[in-house]
Order: C-alpha cells, then structure tokens, then sequence
C-alpha cells in the first residue's frame, strides 16, 4: 500500500532534448545536407531524490533515489538540404534504491520528426534562420503507463507542432529559442476505475496536453569541430491534475518543469564522420515529477548515403 | 516548398482541433430509469433489519383526493414542471426511478477520495485521522477497506429498511401518484403505477444523505446539495407531491438516525489502536506461534491498520471465533516455502494476463476498494435485472452486510495469527502491487469477494458462475502482484464464502421470496 511513487515520464521532451548532431533535433537549429544520414547512440542516466506533490518537493524513503538508465538509437536523414527526417527508439530501465516495487524495463515510444528550414537570412554580422518541426510518437512495447513512477512512458500517442528560431553570429556563436505544442491523445489502464478530481468508471486516461519551451546560448570553436550550449528547457502541461498527498501519480497528472542544461558536441578531425556528444542538465522547479538530474553520453557517425 | 509545409501545417492542424473533439470519458455508471420487472407490492412484509416492526415509524395517512391540499400540491408540481430549468431537467434524468444506484455511486466517489494513506511527520512518526477535527491532516475519515466497508453497510442497512417501511405505508394507504391523479401530469419515468405516499425517494435520498455526511463529515455541503437536488427532482418528474416527499423524509432521517445509533457503538471507535495496545497483540502472536508481521515501510509505521477491526460488531455472525481459518503453515516449513517459491515465479516470470488481473483488482489507495468493486458489480447487475428499488436495497443491504462481516472476520484472523507478508519473509523480494499495512493471512480481497459472491450468487443465480470467478481472480491477483502467498487466497475464499453464507441464510428467511 505504501510506496511506489512520484515523477512522471516526459521521456519524449527528454529524448530530444538537446541531443545531437550535426545531424540536428527537433530542437536544435541544424540540417543535414541532402543525401546524408547520422546514425547515434546515447547513453542516458538521470536520478532523483525527492519529486514534487503538486508542487510541494516531497522525499520518500520508499522510493530512496530513484534511476532511470536509456539507450538510445537514433537516425537523421537528410531528404532535402531543407527537409530531415528522424527516427528514434529508447531502451529505459527504471528502479528504485528503497522500497519493494520492482521496476520497469524496455522500448518506450517509437518517435518520428520532419524538419523543415523555412528561413535563412542574412542580418547583420550574421544570419538568421527558422525552422518547424512535425514530431509523432507512438509506444513501441505494451509497457504499463499506469505504473508510476517506474513506467516507461506515458502510454499515449504524442503530436508534436515545434517553431525555432537562431540567430547565428558569423564567428560561431549563436541564440536559439523554440516552443512547441504537443499534442497527447489517450493512455489505456490495467484498472477500469479510477480518481482524477472526481470518479472515473473507465480504463481510459486522457494524456494533458502540453507546451514545450526552450532558450538556448551557444557557439561553436576550432572550424566547428566543437560545439558548447547552455539552455533552460520548460514543460508546461495545460490540463490534468496534481499527485494526492502521499500518493502515487498517475499518467492524468499535470507535469511541469523547468532545467537546465550544458551541452558539448565534438567532431574528430581524423575520424571523419565521427562524433561525441555530453550533457548534464538538471531540473531546479516543478511539478508532479521527480527532480531529476542526470547527464548523458552519446557517439554519432555522419555519412554521405546517396 | 514553402506551400507545401504550409498545406502540411493546415492538415495537422484540422488534425488536431477534431482529435480533441473525442467523446467524454464516463463519470458514472450509463444507464436511464428503466421500467422495474416487478413493483415488489409485498415488501412491505419482508423482514426489517434494523427495526422491529414497520409501524415503529408512525406515518399518518395522507390528506384524501379531492382535498384541498392535494390539489394544492398537484398545481405546484404543475407550475415547477412548467419553469423547470434544463439542469432541473437534467437532474430528473441523473437520479432516475432509482436513485438508490445513485447515492452508491456517490458513496463510492467519496470512499475514493478519502482513501489516502497519512504520510509521515518529519520526525518519522505518522498522524492519525482525528474523528474531532476532521479537516485537519490526515483528513477523517481514511476510508480503507474497513471502513468503507462498514461505511456502505450502514448506508445500504438504512436505505433498506427505510424502504420496505416506505412500501408497507404505500401498500396501507394507496395513494396513487400525480401523474394517475391529474391527466396533465406525466412522469418523466416508466408509468408504472406505484402508489406514491411515501416517497420512496426521498427516503433513499435522506437517509443516503443522512448516513454519508455522518461518515464523511467534510462533505456535508456536498450532500446536502445532491439531497436537494434529489429531492427536487421527485416533484418535477411528477412522481411525487410534497406530502410523499415530506413523509419520505421522515422515514429516511429515522432510519438513519436508528443505523447511526447501531454505528456509535459497534466497536469502530476502537479499531485503531495505540502502539502499546498494538505491540501487545504482536506479542501474542509471537508467543502463540513463533512469528509476527512488522510493517516495512521507511519510516516503519508502528501500528498497523486497524488491529482491532475484527472486533467490531458483526450484522449476521453471531461470533467472529466461529469463522476463523486454522493456523497458516509455519514460515520456512515445506508447504510455505512451496507457496513463497511461486511468489518468486510469479515475480521472474509474470504474464501480460497475470500483471493486468493483478493491476486490474488492485483496488489499493485512491480507489473504492474491493467492496466498492462488488457494489459497482451489484449496481451493474442490478440494472440488466431490472430490479424495483426495494428490492434493489435488498440486494445490497445483504451483500454489504455479507462483506463487512467478512472484513471483520479477516480482521480478526489477520491480527490473531499475525502473519508476515511476502517481503518480510522473502529476502530481496520486489512486487508490482504496493504491500498493505497490516498481516498477509488471510487476504481481503479474497475475504471480501468470496462473500459479496456468494450473497450476489443468491440473489442472481444464472450469473453465480461469473461472480464466483471474479471472486477467484480478484483473490489470484495478489498472489500475481506479490503482496499474498497462494495460502492467503485459498483460505480467504472459503472465509468469505462461509460468512456470506450467514448473510444468505438470513436472505433466505425474509419473505422476500414468498408470493
């Protein structure tokens, strides 16, 4: 009765998030030329130790520091000079250092995006650019939404709606900021029953829909060989409710957050096509998740296919 | 290119705006008044299960047709049907012909809402509900099982009795309804003839009201509210004048208040017990037999649930003793470790199916409980059988007696034998079902549903076969989510189906059955 408890999956935000290439994100202000595709792997691991009730930060031996590991293969395309296109599939493990809830394991959301670079435009000692972005995602095993704080994701199909802008100085350094609107559609239960502010006699969740933020500070060094960014990244869920007191979440729950993040991404010379990336971000506000923090590894190969 | 992404933003968009047009998801159970397969005219002779005899509640008989009063009342139906608002009309059509399905819907709303667990104090001890200040955290009640439980036998105990004294006065005085006595009157339900004083109604909606606010006391707004709206409706479906209605209240707030009597003194004040009282029944046990269960929760609660709710007064048990299990095998015997071997099975090995019986019975925090569960089968059953409302209640006020008799006996068993759970005994153990905090044997689930099947099997005999395995799937499931060994289940099934039986064989006397 006891235990389980809190933080809620926005694996989607986090997949993207910030990860990649010259090969790019949905986030990031890149393209990948005609014809050429980067393969990646990343490494995640994130933490916490205390979640947010609503928005109260609460801690639970029960749950002791709470784990998730992903291993992510990911591939951008590019199908224009203008047009990308990328696929992503995430292995997550979740568990616990307290309590006795067992975890959870496997594929979460299979995640497909286009990118599409509207603008490129030369202003001042630089340039200005604009992109847009159409994501969907879809869970890709039958991995229980309704198991938190251990499920791998929140269950539903996501749409996603993303406008970026940058402002690229000609000496590398450069301001980007985005937003998106992500559209969730409905989560099955293993239960027919179920209380969000009132009863509910079904096994069906609705998923709140949410705006995805995003502020971002970098430059690149050495001819682009390395990149460094630092961002603040915001959820913010538009409906849903807060986890009850001492209770556990549920997927309806309202999720917010905001985090930080720094960023590196480095080309070898030598190798060619060859890459790593790292990043740590941590979240400092709130609500109905964990705080986590957590850092991640990545290897990336660009190559020419047509 | 450009169009082309604008043309692909018009299609998302479009996509958007009519996904978010999907249908709304239920709040309650969909069904509409319907037109009852029998108006039950004998009720008023069954068997009372709080009162003596019917005319302990002294009705006196309504003012005549053709009185002054009555057509006074007729003409107010009239006008209020006439200015009825669309919410008005709504509300009519919400509570329907029987409304008691309803009230248990609410009570089981409020069962959830109250069932959350105290957290901890910083400095690791846990609060307690106080009965005396109920807004103060940990909000009174916590509707756990027990006590949600004994909270809808009290509920269903009163609306019972309150309408077969409702139909022993509609069978004594006759009175036909406002939409025989005045052509321009329809009811908004099946015409079904029933004589209308008193209302049968508005003793559900009292009584319901009456016995829910005294178990759920922050909520005393909130059913005062839907007492009248209820009330309301009885006039502008034009099923009721006022004088039904007002002698319908009378009936409904004297039983309540006779269930509520019963329900100060019945031992619940107790249940919950110090740690030295607490300590002392875990000490029994371990002399008795060598072992005890102690609760594994960081910071360790210190006192379980509810330790002396096998105490509690019992509606059908002449003695709780009489229906307690043998003794449970001794830990690290070979017939335990057989049974905590699967558990460790299960939980390497647990199949899609196993995993969504365990989620789908676990009935845990924040839900109505497993005898919430049997009611919104009992109401679902209920409807396709088409049952009158008194004997609806009936159905209700023997299995809700059945199942907090069997919580009490499980109760009992589970502080007498003081049996630890799963991840006590089994070092390293994980589940996918949060542990309860009280002992593993018997289980509840098991308990509880063994009983509500066998009273439900009774009374819908072509429908045993399922009610019987759901009883046995709601009892496998905690052994697939880890929290019971195989042992727990079996013998809370044959607990429960043995204490349902005491409230069948009462069942079986009440004239209920005699044409």
């Amino acid at each position: 009765m006891n235990l389980k408890h809190i933080f809620i999956s926005i694996f989607w935000l986090f997949l993207f998030n910030s990860i990649f290439t010259n090969a790019q994100t949905p986030l990031d202000g890149l393209m990948m030329p005609k014809g050429e595709i980067c393969v990646a792997l990343v490494y995640e691991h994130s933490t916490w130790e205390r979640y947010w009730e609503g928005t109260y930060l609460r801690t639970n031996q029960n749950i002791g520091t709470f784990k998730r590991e992903m291993a992510m293969p990911m591939i951008v395309g590019g199908i224009t000079d203008k047009i990308n296109i990328m696929i992503s599939l995430p292995f997550l493990k979740t568990s616990a250092t307290g309590g006795q809830m067992a975890g959870a394991e496997g594929l979460q959301d299979i995640g497909l995006s286009l990118k599409a670079q509207f603008l490129d435009y030369n202003l001042g000692k630089g340039k200005l650019k604009a992109f847009s972005n159409l994501s969907f995602s879809t869970p890709a095993s039958n991995y229980l939404a309704d198991y938190l704080p251990f499920s791998l994701g929140f269950g539903s199909n996501e749409l996603g709606v993303r406008a970026i802008g940058l402002y690229e100085m000609n000496k590398g350094s450069y301001f980007r900021i985005s937003g998106a609107y992500l559209h969730r559609g409905r989560a099955e239960a293993e239960r027919n029953f179920y209380y969000q502010d009132r009863a509910f006699y079904t096994s069906t969740m609705d998923i709140p829909d949410a705006l995805h933020a995003q502020v971002s500070l970098g430059s690149w060094f050495f001819q682009k060989k390395l990149r460094v960014e630092a961002s603040i990244t915001s959820l913010r869920c538009f409906s849903g409710d807060d986890i009850r007191a001492y209770n556990t979440p549920q997927p309806t729950n309202k999720v917010d957050f905001d985090k930080i993040e720094g960023f590196a991404q480095y080309y070898f010379k030598d190798l060619k096509g060859l890459g790593v990336l790292a990043y740590y971000n941590q979240m400092f506000s709130g609500r109905n998740m964990g705080q986590f923090s957590g850092f991640g590894l990545g290897l990336t190969y660009q190559f020419k296919a047509l | 290119m450009k169009i082309q992404i604008r043309i692909l933003f018009v299609v998302i968009s479009v996509a958007l705006v009519s996904y978010s047009c999907i249908e709304e998801l239920p709040n309650e159970l969909q069904f509409t008044g319907y037109e009852f397969a029998s108006l039950d005219e004998n009720a008023g002779n069954w068997n009372l299960i709080l009162f003596a005899s019917k005319e302990e509640l002294l009705v006196s008989a309504p003012d005549p047709i053709g009185s002054p009063s009555l057509i006074q009342e007729l003409n107010e139906v009239k006008s209020k049907i006439a200015l009825a608002s669309s919410a008005q009309k709504e509300a009519v059509s919400y509570w329907t012909n029987n409304p008691l399905l309803r009230w248990n819907e609410i009570a089981l709303e409020l069962a959830t809402k109250y069932n959350l667990i105290p957290a901890p104090n910083a400095d690791g001890t846990y609060p307690s509900p106080d009965p005396s200040k109920p807004d103060q955290y940990p909000l009174f009640p916590y509707s756990h099982p027990p006590y949600t439980s004994r909270m809808l036998a009290y509920l269903s105990v009163a609306q019972y009795d309150g309408l077969i004294i409702a139909w022993h006065y509609k069978t004594k005085f006759g009175r036909k309804a406002p939409y025989e006595l005045d052509p321009q009157i329809k009811s908004a339900y099946d015409e079904n003839g029933l004589s209308s004083f008193p209302s049968d109604g508005a003793v559900v909606a009292v009584s319901s009201r009456d016995i829910l606010i005294a178990m759920f006391p922050l909520e005393k707004k909130f059913l005062e509210e839907k007492a009248n709206e209820h009330l309301e409706s009885l006039i502008l479906a034009g099923i009721n004048v006022k004088s039904d209605v007002e002698a319908g209240k009378f009936i409904g707030s004297q039983v309540a208040k006779k269930a509520l009597a019963r329900a100060s003194i019945d031992g619940m004040k107790n249940a919950q017990t110090n740690k030295a009282k607490s300590d002392s029944i875990s000490n029994a046990a371990i002399k008795r037999f060598g072992w005890s269960w102690e609760n594994q929760e960081t910071p360790k609660r210190s006192v379980g649930l509810t330790p002396l709710f096998g105490r509690v007064k019992m509606w059908n048990v002449p003695t709780v003793e009489e229906v307690r299990p043998e003794s449970p095998p001794t830990p690290g015997s070979i017939e335990f470790n057989k049974d905590a071997d699967e558990l460790k099975r299960f939980a390497n090995n647990l199949t899609v199916e196993q995993r969504k019986i365990a989620n789908f019975w676990n009935d845990g925090l924040n839900s109505y409980t497993p005898p919430g569960h049997w009611n919104r089968y009992a109401k679902e059953t209920v409807v396709k059988y088409k049952l009158s409302p008194v004997r609806t209640a009936r159905v209700f006020a023997y299995m809700n007696m059945a199942i907090v008799d069997a919580g009490i006996s499980c109760w009992d068993t589970k502080y007498y034998y003081h049996y630890p759970r799963p991840i006590q005994t089994i070092s390293g153990f994980k589940t996918i079902l949060g542990t309860p905090n009280f002992p593993a044997y018997t289980s509840g689930h098991s308990t509880f549903s063994s009983a509500a099947a066998e009273v439900l099997s009774y009374f819908f005999p072509s429908e045993a076969t399922q009610f019987r395995k759901w009883a046995e799937e709601a009892a496998m499931s905690r052994v697939y989510g880890g929290i019971h060994y195989r042992f727990d289940a079996i013998t809370g099934l044959s607990q429960g189906k043995k204490v349902g039986t005491y409230s069948v064989n009462r069942a079986i006397l009440d004239r209920a059955e005699t044409f």
